[in-house]
């Protein structure tokens, strides 16, 4: 967002110009990116120094139904309600947000009832919820995409190399070999007990505005003989259990990346290195912590890295970083990029569609974006999971909106806009203060100010957990 | 865990017998060379861990702007601040510095100085490792002695097995078991007996001993679950220690005053058979505080061991630096202790 | 007393009369029993256990199914036969124990018997340097050496070897000390010999049944180590262990789920193998060490 000027003619306008038209304007209203406005004769006389103010002290300055008065980090949030908020009062006095390290404990407590509801539960858990008593499990549709990204031979904006990838990986037909010998089917099954869908477009399936499949010709299927004919044509001979290079002669061996703390990441790898066996590629694991895989990453140290994105209904910051501008300079810093990925058509659409106000317009070109990021298979997608959710139907109603797909999926609830209507149950006679919800997460933080998304699905701990 | 190997970790005769002996037989020589003695250990611990660490990827300036847009200056202008552009000698002079003048630089993913973070995990961690030490030694001494005074009997032999497989068990796998026993219930067990972790209910209210008794609520498990694998340590260390007093003479002499079993045990034995045990005590923290790190990460008990299991998570450098040179400080203190407990307790080792 | 534990140095009794005690004794009978059990499913695995028995992708069991039709103990997350997974599992647990083990002893009793020969100068800065050791914390090396030489077996090993040497090496010196303390090491000193021979030729074997006691605790502790480090995620997920197992199924909610099939047995495997070492150990010690003998 590149802002020329910023007025407010009266009380409750505020015009915001822009230095170049901007599609994506509106969504700064959208959770859970909003960018809450504070009228200076609010902050001016409790804040000296606004740049340099940090919000960490209580009170803290916030936006929503409920305001933050207790934090004990790693342990719980206490929220109390927010009597003037201008969409009404929340019908629940207090929230309360609890941590929990291990995702069995999450669940235990809600199958004991020490919390009401969690969120981002394993998939692998999920089951054990079902068909008990006064528990209502749900899946909300997936804003993200696992995947596995694949070095096309990285490089810095002026086009020097960079980094120890494998220069083998840039041929098309390889990454295209790659594609059609993964099961995302059953990496649906085994790994999200069949909880989201086999991942095709870069943008995930959350936002219907933004959907798009590959033409059925182009479509790439779990189809191992038609991965090995593609490597046979392209030229790569089987030398004992696995190709080799038939310039270098040198065996088909990639590195793959994983996110050591991630456990689904654990659990796909051994597929691929199964499934990339049967087509003679020899992958090796390399489990890393974050900052080990980010830090390689960025130096193009890698070949294949498993890789996650997250993205709001305003997919811009998705989009971008495939676009050239995040290559690195020429000593590897400065970049932003996800997988090297490089084309000047494609930055073409991108700058296209950041001024297509119209909805359908912009989809239009955000489909041929993602058609040719299907077609590169530098960001290969194995599956969308779907979020997780439980809540106990005896401590909380109304909790759940929308309604469900086809599928089974409730729409995605943007956090507090959801909350506010949950009213509790029954009464707890340890409290005095009035009817309070208690309500596990499992694995994420909110940071004070109003509620900040993060888009990559595991960035940091903190956001995680 | 067997009895003699226990025993010679708790006294190291060879220790005295090198030194001097102005210096063995005089107190204050003594503690002064013990304390130079942890003082280099610290130091060295210092050298070994800013190594370790420093080995390993250690910009964490990508990983913690990823969720956000980041221009290259601001990137540039976060590394400055988080001080991973110097050198590394300069980073390791830094780093020394800083942790002899008590700054440990600030967390990379909590926001906030890691003296602090330290600061508010500690008496978590103290109060679960002191009342599962506490608890484990009553326990394992007095099965020690029971089983010690009357050893090859079927107690002696009951006791040692359960307490020899209790501690052949890996710690993570048996809290996450009985996390789970007692929290939904499993066969006759009621659900919720306990609750599934933290160390207190958020938003208790009622007078302050409510609270006390809530945070006991919280403590039984992650204690329960650190005693049952040490305990063993105690019973074996007192059993043998209270089987070699067995045949020594003046317990004869006791014997034949005419004085009662009970009161030979209690008064006679079990003193001098204490002195092995008790140095095991400041010994065993290591060992304890590598369990705990697992204990308080399945019960998400917000101390230490917790605070070590996150900060390996990006890996977050200070704050990885930050407890390991609380922790490994700690060891270095107990061992010292240990020391001139040791030389305190027993008049022969100052006489040597 | 306990303080001048090993006055007198146990001598090791012929190997025929140590044989009888041995067997004359229920733990030591039921230790070996378990370690030869253990021995013998590690190395003959590979005649049944096929790379498609371990391979996710060849996986046909039903997800996280309980035990029946075929499968004794059930199946994992991706349909795998557990039992199939623990018994191979036997070799790189056992691996990883035997081998951090061997590096520590040979360490431990390096250290020890030069700080228990060369008393002053040489003894006292390699005592200090164990103190150091002991003081260092498993964890945060692990961690370091994970990601230096990559996760796996290797600087499991490592990290392992390091942090459990120092026992051994304070065990050793001691013994050293009193050993060398006895008449026949003044009189070989008399006839001639050089330090290297009285370490090695005199020393040395009077230690080494000591030695041995303490490998067998260092190997429980090695097991239970590489379990609790790759609990934390410093393992190989392609890699099948005990500790890999009873990670997997933490992550993959066995233990939410009941599948007490997949979540009990490697840990009931962990402490059976750990016991086997321990009641030997303890078997061992009992015979080698007079002041026990009528216990």
């Amino acid at each position: 967002m590149t802002f020329a000027s910023v007025t407010a003619p009266d009380d409750s306008t505020l015009i915001v110009k822009t230095k170049t038209p901007q599609a994506n304007m509106p969504y700064v209203s959208v959770a859970p990116n909003t960018t809450p406005i504070v009228p200076q004769h609010i902050w001016e006389s409790k804040v000296k120094d606004l740049k340099n103010f940090r919000n960490t002290d209580f009170p803290v300055v916030g936006y929503g139904p409920w305001k933050l008065v207790g934090y004990k980090p790693d342990q719980y949030t206490t929220l109390e309600v927010n009597k003037d908020y201008f969409e009404g009062r929340a019908k629940a006095d207090r929230l309360i947000l609890e941590y929990f390290k291990d995702d069995d404990a999450t669940i235990a407590a809600l199958r004991s009832g020490q919390i009401s509801a969690a969120w981002n539960l394993p998939a692998t858990g999920y089951k054990t919820l079902q068909g008990l008593k006064d528990l209502m499990p749900y899946q909300q549709i997936a804003t993200r995409w696992t995947g596995v990204e694949i070095n096309p031979g990285a490089k810095s904006r002026t086009g020097k190399p960079l980094g120890t990838g494998n220069p083998i990986l840039a041929d098309p037909k390889l990454r295209l070999a790659m594609a059609y010998a993964i099961d995302r089917e059953t990496l649906v099954k085994k790994v999200l007990n069949g909880l989201g869908t086999p991942g095709v477009g870069y943008v995930p399936p959350a936002y219907k505005q933004w959907a798009w499949t590959p033409a059925s010709a182009d479509a790439i299927t779990f189809d191992l003989a038609k991965a090995n004919s593609i490597l046979d044509a392209a030229g790569y001979p089987k030398q004992g259990a696995y190709r080799v290079d038939p310039k270098t002669h040198k065996q088909l061996a990639f590195r793959l990346g994983t996110h050591s703390d991630d456990a689904n990441d654990q659990q796909i790898a051994p597929y691929l290195v199964g499934w990339f066996k049967s087509i003679g590629i020899k992958l090796t694991l390399q489990p890393q912590s974050m900052s080990g895989l980010n830090d390689n990453l960025a130096k193009g140290d890698w070949d294949l890295l498993m890789d996650g994105w997250s993205t709001p209904a305003d997919p811009t910051y998705l989009l971008s970083i495939q676009t050239c501008a995040t290559l690195p300079k020429d000593d590897g810093s400065g970049g932003n990029t996800d997988a090297f990925f490089c084309d000047p058509q494609y930055d073409k659409l991108f700058a296209e569609q950041t001024q297509a106000f119209d909805v359908k317009q912009r989809a239009a070109i955000i489909s041929q974006m993602q058609d040719i990021l299907y077609k590169a298979n530098c960001d290969i997608m194995f599956y969308n999971n779907n979020i997780l959710w439980a809540v106990r139907t005896d401590k909380v109603a109304n909790f759940r909106t929308g309604e469900p797909d086809a599928d089974g999926s409730y729409p995605i609830q943007n956090l507090f806009i959801s909350w506010k209507n949950a009213t509790p149950v029954g009464g707890n006679s340890s409290s005095n203060a009035g009817l309070w919800i208690g309500i596990g997460i499992g694995i994420v933080v909110i940071v004070a100010a109003g509620g900040f998304f993060a888009l990559r699905r595991r960035s940091t701990a903190a956001e995680r957990e | 865990m067997t009895d003699a190997l226990a025993a010679e970790l708790a006294a190291d005769p060879g220790a005295a017998a090198s030194a001097p002996r102005w210096y063995r037989s005089s107190f204050w020589p003594y503690l002064a060379a013990k304390l130079l003695g942890a003082a280099i250990s610290f130091l060295v611990m210092l050298v070994i861990g800013f190594t370790i660490f420093n080995v390993m990827p250690s910009d964490p300036v990508a990983t913690l702007t990823r969720q956000h847009p980041t221009s290259p200056s601001q990137m540039a202008a976060l590394r400055k601040q988080l001080g991973v552009d110097l050198p590394v000698w300069h980073r390791f002079v830094n780093f020394v510095g800083h942790t002899l003048t008590g700054n440990l630089g600030d967390s990379w993913q909590y926001h906030q100085s890691v003296g602090s973070l330290i600061t508010e995990r500690l008496w978590p961690t103290v109060l679960l490792i002191g009342s599962a030490t506490v608890i484990s030694v009553v326990l394992g001494l007095w099965l020690g002695i029971r089983s010690g005074w009357r050893h090859g009997s079927f107690f002696d032999r009951a006791s040692s097995g359960v307490s020899l497989v209790l501690w052949s068990v890996p710690t993570f796998w048996l809290g996450l078991i009985l996390l789970v026993i007692f929290t939904t219930g499993v066969g006759p067990i009621p659900t919720n007996l306990f609750p599934a972790g933290l160390m207190s209910t958020p938003g208790y209210s009622g007078p302050w001993i409510a609270h006390v008794g809530d945070t006991i609520h919280h403590l039984i498990l992650p204690c329960l679950t650190l005693v049952l694998v040490i305990f063993a340590q105690y019973v074996t260390i007192m059993r043998s220690s209270i089987i070699d007093e067995l045949g020594a003479p003046y317990l004869l002499t006791a014997r034949a005053k005419g004085l009662r079993d009970d009161d030979v045990r209690r008064k006679h034995a079990v003193p001098n058979a204490l002195l092995p045990s008790v140095t095991v005590i400041f010994l065993q923290l290591g060992t304890v505080l590598a369990g705990t790190i697992t204990v308080e990460t399945v019960y998400s008990w917000p101390g230490l061991g917790f605070l070590t299991f996150q900060a390996l998570q990006i890996p977050d450098l200070p704050l990885l630096e930050g407890t390991f040179v609380v922790l490994s400080g700690a060891v270095i203190v107990m061992n010292l202790l240990a020391d001139m407990l040791y030389r305190v307790l027993d008049p022969r080792v100052r006489a040597q | 007393m306990t303080a001048v534990a090993t006055a007198a140095p146990p001598r090791l009794d012929g190997p025929r009369r140590f044989a009888r005690q041995f067997f004359r004794m229920p733990t030591a009978i039921a230790g070996l029993t378990i370690l030869v059990l253990f021995a013998v499913l590690a190395l003959t695995a590979p005649l049944y256990i096929h790379a498609s028995d371990l391979d996710v992708t060849k996986a046909t069991g039903g997800q996280m199914a309980a035990p029946g039709h075929g499968y004794l103990l059930g199946t994992d997350q991706p349909g795998r036969s557990v039992l199939l997974l623990l018994i191979w599992g036997t070799r790189e647990s056992l691996a990883i124990g035997l081998l951090a083990t061997l590096l520590a002893m040979v360490v431990g009793s390096a250290v020890g018997l030069l700080a228990g020969h060369y008393q002053r100068f040489v003894g006292r800065a390699l005592m200090h340097v164990t103190d150091w050791f002991i003081a260092l914390p498993s964890l945060p090396l692990a961690i370091s050496l994970a990601a230096v030489l990559g996760q796996g077996a290797t600087s499991l090993t490592i990290a392992i070897a390091v942090t459990s040497w120092t026992s051994t090496a304070r065990l050793v010196r001691a013994q050293t000390l009193a050993v060398e303390a006895r008449p026949f090491i003044e009189r070989a000193r008399a006839l001639g010999a050089g330090n290297v021979q009285i370490m090695v030729r005199h020393v040395l074997p009077n230690v080494a049944p000591l030695i041995l006691v303490s490998s067998t605790l260092t190997v429980a502790g090695a097991i239970l180590s590489e379990a609790t480090l790759t609990f934390l995620g410093l393992g190989n997920p392609t890699d099948v262990s005990w500790g890999t197992m009873i990670n997997q199924a933490l992550t993959t909610s066995a233990v939410s789920r009941g599948a007490w099939w997949y979540y009990l047995p490697p840990g009931i495997a962990i402490v059976i193998v750990v016991l086997g070492f321990t009641m030997t150990g303890r078997a061992v010690e009992h015979i080698l060490n007079p002041r026990m003998a009528n216990r």
